[in-house]
């Protein structure tokens, strides 16, 4: 059976599998699925470049005429200073969150210590507390110690949220490193950081970087805590100010949707460039069995 | 980088016996206790500090010690309850759907050529987006007059044009609509990606074998994709259980729905805490105890009872 | 071997910096020397159309003749103005100046000692002039500083529509009677008779001020009803749901209610094709200009009720109070004092065309005809804005919460038994402001 498919397969082509529904139908649900998911945005972008009464008379019309009125008026409000908030505080945070957790992963999975099952276990089962649960906890004590309306608080508090999660990964992916590249460094001689380092880090990239996009995303689309430590209006992260702005212009339907669009468009663009990377990560067995 | 090592040097290793001395405790400490630090700072302080303040009922600036009464108040609450079971229909409908969904997506698109690139593109966007701007779009999409009943009606499905965000008996569906619209994405990625890695062989054999889609699907490609699924489905419950705060705060105004059918823990612990015109601190506290533990506890155990590896395989 | 390791350490050591740096550039808040930094925390351009505008000149004008003073405004979100506050006082940090409601909502932040007395800061011969003092009034001092009036609330009507259905425009229903026939002529021609929003909650509390104290004839009495003195679910309180719920089943109502929100709805009747809706009375003069002067209509509210309070008016004002923490109490009061000058008041009407609260603002200026109409119910009918004078969970619980369900489909009777539960929750779950609830009431 073997011979049979390998002398009628051209060498190094995957074939497209074309049993089962129809080439039509997959198209069909696919296109269906695309459909939906596009929909929101179609909304999104055509109401921005709308008058108002233009949007009312026909929601779902293009923007015929388009005007960029809206982005005029929705500009003024800080959205600069808001996003560059959001680089700021997203990638430190996750920056050191993917170090903290590199470490702690490669001692998990490398270096037996008594009460490592335990303390493991305690720690990843941490990532199912709602945030909410410690927020206002957290606000006191970032109050009694004067760090309200800082990076650091709420850097080190996306931080520590993020820890759990990352452990669990990388520790999960540090376990599948075949073990006879680490013995025979360990022969060697080698010191644990730079066993870490030279071996287990460059074989996890893929992991790191799929951990590192996950914990990106989170960390810049956070609202709740960012909402109640950052008050200052030149402190406030992306999502908060367009949560904020939203309220202000609720009525004003191609303001606010421009300034969603404006808010959308850095994350949009990193996404679009990158995507392939990202894929190829995944791809590459960020999570291995 | 030196690979092979010599036969007896591999047997030595293996046959060395695990003694605990001191060096096992120190070793690690550099590396776990930056991460313990952090961790204890943002989850064992908060907790201590809830402990102390369930227990209490403070009004301007004076304390009460009042014992279990606040713990009481909230479990015996129909609101709490209300919360609870939202979260667990959550957690019982949109995984089993989340998975489902972007399995077949997945290989949908796997086995598609033209297009895939777009398809690709385009199903993972919803990831990306941010959940305030999601939710400030599909509340404009949802409402009765809105742009997903207009569309309902135009292709003359108009009996489907329900008060997605109105009723009561719908406000939860939608809800659960807008998080499964946006969560897709995630796994489908996931999925696709995993099966890019897997050989055409694997399915050929099975075709040649005269498989239906379905059964070919069931027996071949869910099997390979089981730790993955696993992974996704132990992401997505969490996140139907503690991270839904911003879907359901955006989507309902903070009120929890019409009346209270879109209310889930979170929601309930804000608006205790930080809702209109409430100095319910120590009820809060107590709710958020509760939930802190509680998740804590459920998930420890169900880590124990599949017994996580956490050290690597001797193989 | 070692210089990988300096390698790495020199990694190591920039990634730090790079951190620490954008740690750094967070930027500090003013930290002014012998200056004065005050910040207010206030809302209110949501319903004042304009007032933003108009306080960024006061500040202007403050920071000119003053110029060791700063002042930083922030508006909030509506859903945001209390969460924030509270947030802050709790931690005794935030602003100097807070926005507040009236009554409740004021001296339930007054309670727990957030805000400092008024009446120290400003000078009696001062506050008298300033309107609706005696909602924010508890144990002999005023809490918070008027700042404009909240006709409570108009019921616009297109008087287009109305003669369309064979109605008199100059004439709207005064009774209850007249007001169910309206509705049924505007719905025969096809016109939603009456729209509102109630997505975002807020208005159901408005709902419960015009129509929950039809049959009381005092604030009092609902107060005894809050502290349990009376019982809510009697039908002296309880019969505003039951006529919600007769409008409901003959769909006087938009049917999209539960899924717009407040102002949404208001916008919708601009467009012409409903009958009647309900705006903050501080924002007619946008409705009127939108729609057309002589085209719009306002009314009171229609009686069934038998109560003194079903033929007042509620009246109520804004206000601005100083918080407890504020490190600077009598700079912020004199800020306060200033936004009562003559000039600044004309300047607030003009821009926003909403009447500041106190009674040395020249009532000849108020030139528009509905506007005219609203002032003078406020001066000759006025009565208190019952949504103030209720614990704010009954409001948002039983209030919001059973509009809402009102209109999804819930029946009157569910919904009235939702107060009686939500009183009992608040009762027991807040003992302290229940306590100050019960000393006010007794005032």
């Amino acid at each position: 059976m073997q011979d049979v498919v390998a002398s009628s397969r051209p060498a190094g082509r995957r074939r497209t599998l074309v049993i089962g529904p129809g080439t039509v139908v997959r198209q069909a649900i696919l296109l269906l699925a695309t459909a939906a998911a596009v929909l929101p945005l179609y909304v999104l972008v055509t109401a921005a470049f709308k008058t108002q009464n233009g949007y009312l008379a026909s929601p779902l019309g293009l923007p015929i005429p388009a005007t960029a009125a809206a982005f005029g008026e929705a500009f003024g409000n800080g959205f600069l200073r808001w996003l560059i908030n959001s680089v700021a505080i997203s990638f430190t945070s996750v920056l050191i969150t993917l170090v903290l957790a590199s470490l702690a992963a490669y001692a998990f999975s490398r270096l037996p210590f008594p009460g490592r099952g335990v303390t493991f276990t305690l720690l990843i089962s941490l990532m199912v507390v709602p945030p909410i649960v410690m927020l206002i906890p957290l606000f006191e004590l970032m109050s009694d110690l004067s760090l309200t309306n800082t990076y650091q608080a709420v850097i080190i508090i996306y931080a520590g949220l993020m820890l759990p999660f990352s452990i669990y990964l990388l520790t999960s992916f540090f376990n599948t490193v075949p073990r006879e590249l680490l013995e025979a460094a360990a022969i060697d001689g080698a010191p644990h950081l730079r066993t870490l380092v030279t071996i287990i880090i460059p074989l996890a990239t893929p992991a790191l970087v799929t951990l590192g996009i996950v914990n990106l995303l989170w960390a810049w689309n956070e609202l709740l805590i960012a909402l109640v430590l950052l008050q200052d209006d030149s402190m406030k992260t992306l999502m908060v100010g367009i949560t904020v702005f939203q309220s202000h212009y609720n009525l004003d339907i191609p303001v606010t949707m421009a300034g969603l669009l404006i808010a959308t468009l850095p994350i949009v663009a990193i996404y679009l460039a990158g995507q392939r990377f990202f894929v190829q990560g995944l791809a590459a067995g960020a999570i291995k069995e | 980088m030196k690979v092979a090592a010599t036969p007896d040097r591999r047997a030595a290793g293996r046959a060395r016996p695990r003694r605990s001395h001191l060096g096992d405790w120190l070793r690690p400490l550099p590396y776990v206790l930056p991460s313990i630090a952090v961790i204890a700072f943002i989850f064992a302080y908060p907790l201590v500090r809830l402990a102390r303040e369930s227990t209490q009922q403070s009004y301007a600036g004076m304390t009460q010690d009042v014992g279990f009464s606040n713990y009481q108040f909230v479990l015996t609450d129909s609101d709490f309850v209300t919360a609870v079971t939202h979260n667990l229909l959550l957690l019982c409908i949109c995984v089993p759907v989340l998975i489902a969904l972007s399995v077949i997506f997945a290989i949908l698109m796997h086995e598609t050529v033209r297009g895939r690139r777009v398809y690709q593109v385009i199903l993972f966007l919803p990831y990306v987006l941010a959940i305030p701007v999601v939710s400030v779009l599909f509340d404009y999409l949802l409402q009765l007059n809105g742009g997903l009943n207009t569309i309902l009606r135009a292709v003359g499905l108009g009996v489907l044009a329900k008060d997605w965000l109105g009723s009561e008996a719908w406000a939860l569906p939608s809800l659960m609509f807008v998080i499964i619209w946006k969560e897709l994405g995630f796994g489908i990625m996931l999925f696709f990606a995993r099966m890019l890695t897997l050989p055409a062989e694997l399915w050929e054999a099975a075709r040649v074998d005269g498989a239906g889609w379905w059964r070919l699907h069931w027996h071949v490609t869910l099997p390979q994709l089981r730790s993955i699924v696993e992974f996704y489905a132990v992401v997505e419950g969490i996140t139907m259980l503690s991270w839904v705060f911003s879907y359901v705060y955006v989507i309902s105004n903070g009120t929890g729905g019409p009346g209270t059918s879109t209310l889930v823990t979170e929601l309930y612990v804000y608006k205790n805490a930080f809702g209109y015109g409430t100095n319910n601190l120590s009820i809060a506290s107590a709710a958020s105890a509760i939930l802190f533990v509680g998740t804590v506890v459920i998930m420890f155990i169900n880590f124990r009872v599949r017994r996580i590896e956490l050290h690597a395989s001797h193989a | 071997m070692r210089r990988r390791r300096l390698r790495l350490a020199g990694r190591v050591f920039t990634a730090t910096l790079l951190a620490l740096l954008a740690m750094g550039v967070a930027p500090h808040s003013s930290r002014a020397a012998s200056n004065i930094t005050l910040t207010m925390w206030w809302w209110g351009d949501q319903e004042a159309h304009g007032a933003k505008g108009w306080l960024a000149q006061t500040v202007k004008l403050y920071e000119k003749a003053h110029p060791n003073i700063t002042i930083n405004t922030v508006l909030q979100t509506t859903d945001g103005l209390y969460p924030a506050f509270e947030t802050a006082a709790k931690a005794k940090r935030g602003p100097d100046i807070q926005y507040l409601w009236g009554g409740i909502n004021t001296l339930a932040e007054a309670w727990p000692g957030y805000v400092a007395p008024m009446s120290d800061l400003i000078p009696a011969s001062e506050l008298k002039h300033y309107l609706n003092i005696q909602e924010d009034t508890y144990n002999g001092k005023v809490w918070s500083a008027p700042w404009y009036t909240q006709p409570s609330f108009p019921l616009l009507y297109n008087k287009d529509l109305f003669k369309k259905a064979g109605l008199d425009p100059n004439n709207p229903p005064q009774t209850w009677d007249q007001f169910m026939k309206a509705c049924a002529a505007l719905k025969k021609i096809g016109v939603t008779p009456i729209a509102g929003g109630l997505q975002d909650g807020w208005f159901g509390g408005w709902l419960f001020a015009l129509l929950g104290g039809q049959n009381l004839n005092s604030a009092k009495e609902i107060m005894d009803a809050a502290i349990g003195k009376a019982d809510i679910t009697s039908p002296k309180y309880s019969e505003w749901w039951r006529k919600l719920a007769e409008m409901r089943d003959k769909g006087y109502w938009n049917a999209d209610i539960d899924s717009q929100q407040l102002y949404q709805a208001q916008a919708q009747w601009l467009r012409g094709k409903i009958g009647m809706t309900y705006t903050a009375g501080s924002d007619i003069r946008k409705f009127v200009m939108a729609l057309g002067v002589n085209r719009t209509g306002v009314m009171r509210t229609p009686v069934y009720g038998t109560g003194k309070l079903a033929h007042t008016f509620g009246s109520t004002s804004q206000t601005l109070a100083v918080t407890s923490f504020s490190q600077h109490k009598a700079e912020a009061a004199q800020f306060i004092m200033f936004m009562h000058t003559q000039e600044r008041m004309v300047a607030f009407y003009q821009q926003t065309g909403s009447i500041p609260a106190d009674d040395r603002f020249p009532q000849s200026m108020i030139t528009l005809p509905q506007q005219k109409e609203l002032w003078g119910w406020m001066v000759h009918q006025g009565g208190p804005y019952l949504e103030n004078f209720i614990p704010i969970e009954l409001d948002s619980g039983g209030n919001f919460a059973g509009s809402q369900k009102l209109f999804a489909g819930d029946s009157a009777s569910s919904v009235i038994a939702l107060q009686a539960k939500v009183l009992d929750k608040w009762r027991r779950s807040n003992p302290g402001e229940l306590m100050a609830f019960q000393n006010w009431a007794k005032s």
